[in-house]
């Protein structure tokens, strides 16, 4: 199943092939194949456990002992040399951040991490969270932040270095509605600029919405791989929710709701 | 940003670093900010009396003043106690290893107590492995980073032998003394690291936690055990004794220590005396290479301590559940009784604030003992009333009931709100129930077993008058330091002042009116027992009546 996309025809920045990883007994992650280019938003989604930020982790570098074959902008993870990940912003999932630091300080320490001078990066920083309405904030330390704008720190700290591959783990959750539409609307222009963009979340609406290919990852192999159309068009029709239900299999969610409250009115 | 004499002087060294492949610019950076965020450790919070005086600090224009150097003279006054093996003849080899037994164990012990959590910082992972920064740059940057500490530990321990092995010995003395210390620290950190390996190698990350927790404890029942030894150990030593060097000596890592003074000073060149100096220098040279280049696979592994460790087994709390419907017949209470008692066996911080306390109350009634008992024999115990020391073993009580109102999850307390709770009693006495029942009876228990073998069966009305005191204690504790107006768990950890308060003073003083109390009851015939009747009756009360219905301030 291949994907075509304007970027193709140009070196893809991502190549895995026959990616997969053991966590004791258990096969997290079953052969996975694919290439991304750049100028790709993709949406990468599956069921909790599929081995979505494993694969996430392996290209980051911070998981090792899989087999296979993984290149990200020609570098293998594993052969020690970090100098690729100065073109890669990662967004994690859990809010990992050093929290007694201000949101300035904090900001210049990752963007020179990336080896940006602290000057350039202090700057950018700044005029980042000045046009994210952080600007107030600045200089509170990151413990008294909100969910929200914790999130928008970190989404900065994964473009203060200007990457070309940005991995992105529900990189939404806490912001309010108009902070969504920015960085919605953000997004579309990092990848029409050449950008590649791996989006990892469990709203289907927005990945439905600014994917332009999706992969839909189940029980460690991919399950799916297209533009929105392409699986509308192997499938039933619907949403991506729907779409997303068929194919990891799960058609019980009315009889699991109806089990649930029947529960709930025992008292 | 202010800038740090220590890394001034670490520029130096730049270009040495960056030839072990280490990327200097990028590790300074680290560093830097390590250091910045150590010194925020302290509380934040408007309104205590401690903050105030940061607050004043930052009128100052010093804000981040670290908390560390504030403790630093606790070592400094221990470190003084070993000019007495260094004062004391010139038997260098007897000498030196005791003073050298005495540093690892202080040094060992505060770095795994007080900065393991530099070592064990997992945040390191999702924040820095994902920049272009190579892992032995990272690494180098933590090993320097506890190395910063570790200077101005071993500086504070030090510094007073040191002045006297100079004043005393002469120069060379000093010098042997200043290079095995920099030897000693570098051993200490790659044992230290190695341990750790290998805890996260066999287990996970939660035992790892666990073993720093009971080292905490070890420290406290060490030193204060220490300070017994060390008074009395010139009794028993001979220092003319010419040392005879058993094998297993080289297993004991300040003997080695102590050889290259009995070599270089005395002249004494036998070969095992040899073989102990040179392993003083290459053991800590060869852990430190090895360390280095283990490093980059601890990193590794720390990924087990984010990881969310092996399951609880099912079934284990049967008997707690029973003891819970005997103790808290009524539900909500046994809810809380249930809820507190979790809480105290998980909550980290919370093990890391009371256990040391938990060692020193278990260790303090029997060093009481063994000072009065060293003296005249054991069996000169026997009929005198020495047994009240027991009530020493309630120590922990007053920091311990003081705790109960922090959490780390202090936020997590919305529920007390938001769920139908009419009263506060069964929220307050379950919790103190769970308090006294998992921390202090065992301790109890302990030592009143401990205290009838010694003493013999006849105390045994003493030892309940006793058990009856404790629990009376307990309340009053709660009722003073008056947890009456506040959730269990509802205040953050960063807002506790550890440090003894003038109430804690008295609660302790307190202890010492019950055990006078037993003294006088103890003057007349069926004292004791009009005792235990007394108290009998006085738990009725504060266990029904002491923890009233005050309106609540979450």
């Amino acid at each position: 199943m291949t994907y075509r996309f304007d970027g193709e025809g140009s070196e893809p920045v991502i190549r895995i092939r026959d990616l997969r990883m053991r966590f004791g007994e258990r096969y997290v992650l079953n052969g996975i194949d694919f290439d991304a280019y750049p100028g790709q938003i993709i949406g990468y989604i599956g069921p909790n456990g599929a081995g979505k930020s494993t694969t996430v982790k392996i290209m980051l570098g911070l998981v090792e002992g899989y087999s296979g074959e993984v290149r990200v902008c020609g570098a293998n993870p594993v052969d020690g040399d970090t100098e690729y990940k100065r073109r890669i912003g990662y967004v994690p999932e859990t809010a990992d951040i050093y929290d007694t630091l201000t949101a300035r300080e904090y900001l210049t320490f990752i963007g020179e991490l990336y080896g940006l001078s602290m000057e350039t990066a202090e700057s950018k920083a700044r005029r980042m969270m000045e046009q994210l309405g952080l600007k107030d904030a600045a200089n509170a330390r990151l413990s008294t932040f909100s969910k929200g704008m914790k999130q928008k720190v970190l989404i900065i700290s994964s473009l203060l270095h200007n990457p070309d591959i940005l991995f992105l783990d529900e990189p939404l959750s806490g912001l309010d509605a108009n902070s969504v539409m920015v960085v919605k609307e953000l997004l579309a222009l990092l990848a029409a600029q050449g950008k590649t963009i791996f989006y990892s979340s469990h709203i289907m609406e927005v990945v439905e919405k600014i994917s332009h290919r999706i992969i839909l990852l189940d029980g460690g192999r991919i399950a799916a791989d297209g533009s929105f159309e392409e699986l509308k068009g192997q499938n039933l029709q619907g949403s991506l929710e729907q779409i997303f239900n068929q194919i990891t299999g799960f058609n019980e969610h009315h009889e699991i709701a109806e089990r649930f409250v029947s529960i709930v009115q025992e008292v | 940003m202010k800038e740090i004499k220590f890394l001034k002087i670490l520029d130096r060294f730049g270009g040495l670093l960056e030839k072990l492949d280490i990327d200097y610019p990028v590790m300074r950076r680290i560093l830097q900010t390590k250091l910045l965020m150590d010194g925020r450790r302290a509380p934040t919070i408007v309104g205590k009396s401690g903050r105030n005086q940061r607050d004043r600090h930052a009128k100052d224009g010093d804000p981040d003043r670290n908390q560390f150097f504030g403790s630093l003279w606790l070592y400094l006054i221990f470190g003084g106690f070993t000019c007495l093996f260094v004062l004391n003849g010139d038997n260098y080899i007897f000498q030196m290893s005791f003073v050298f037994g005495i540093l690892m164990f202080m040094i060992m012990t505060s770095l795994i107590s007080d900065f393991s959590s530099v070592l064990l910082d997992v945040r390191d992972r999702s924040i820095l492995q994902t920049k272009p920064v190579n892992r032995r740059t990272i690494a180098m940057a933590k090993a320097l980073h506890i190395f910063y500490y570790l200077f101005f530990l071993t500086g504070a321990l030090a510094v007073i032998p040191l002045g006297v092995g100079l004043f005393r010995h002469g120069w060379g003395f000093f010098l042997i003394f200043a290079v095995e210390l920099v030897l000693m620290d570098l051993l200490i950190i790659a044992l230290t690291a190695m341990l750790y390996l290998l805890v996260l190698r066999l287990l996970d990350g939660e035992r790892l936690k666990d073993l720093i927790n009971y080292v905490q404890i070890g420290l406290t029942i060490g030193i204060a055990l220490g300070y017994q030894l060390l008074i009395r150990v010139f009794d028993f030593i001979d220092l003319q004794a010419v040392i005879q060097f058993k094998w297993w000596y080289f297993l004991i890592p300040p003997i080695w220590f102590g050889a290259p003074y009995e070599m270089l000073l005395q002249g004494d060149y036998r070969t095992e005396i040899a073989v102990a100096s040179g392993l003083a220098l290459l053991v800590p040279v060869i852990a430190g290479v090895t360390y280095l280049l283990m490093m980059p696979s601890m990193e590794k592994n720390l990924q087990k301590l984010a990881g969310p460790g092996a399951s609880q087994r099912e079934g284990a709390g049967r008997w707690v559940n029973r003891l819970a419907r005997v103790l808290c017949p009524e539900g909500q209470e046994r809810a809380f009784f249930h809820f507190a008692w979790r809480m105290m066996a998980r909550e980290r911080e919370f093990k890391l604030k009371v256990y040391p306390n938990l060692g020193f109350s278990l260790i303090f009634p029997p060093i009481l003992l063994f000072t009065m008992g060293m003296q005249d024999g054991w069996a000169s115990l026997r009929g005198t009333q020495l047994h009240l020391f027991i009530y020493g073993c309630a120590l922990l009580m007053p920091s311990l009931v003081w705790m109960l109102r922090y959490s780390s999850n202090y936020k997590a307390s919305w529920i007390y709100r938001t769920a139908p709770v009419s009263s506060s009693v069964p929220i307050q006495r379950g919790t103190l129930t769970a308090a006294v029942v998992r921390l202090l009876l065992p301790v109890y228990a302990f030592e009143a077993v401990g205290f009838m073998v010694l003493f013999g069966a006849e105390i045994i009305p003493d030892l309940l008058a006793a058990g009856l005191g404790l629990l009376a204690y307990a309340v009053i504790c709660f009722a003073v330091v008056d947890n009456k107006s506040t959730y269990p768990f509802s205040e953050r950890f960063e807002a506790a002042q550890t440090g003894l308060s003038l109430k804690m003073i008295g609660l302790m003083l307190m202890l010492a009116v019950f055990g006078l109390l037993h003294y006088i009851a103890a003057q007349f015939s069926f004292g004791v027992l009009i005792y235990i009747a007394l108290l009998l009756a006085a738990n009725w009360f504060l266990w029904l009546r002491g923890f009233g219905n005050p309106k609540l301030t979450g």
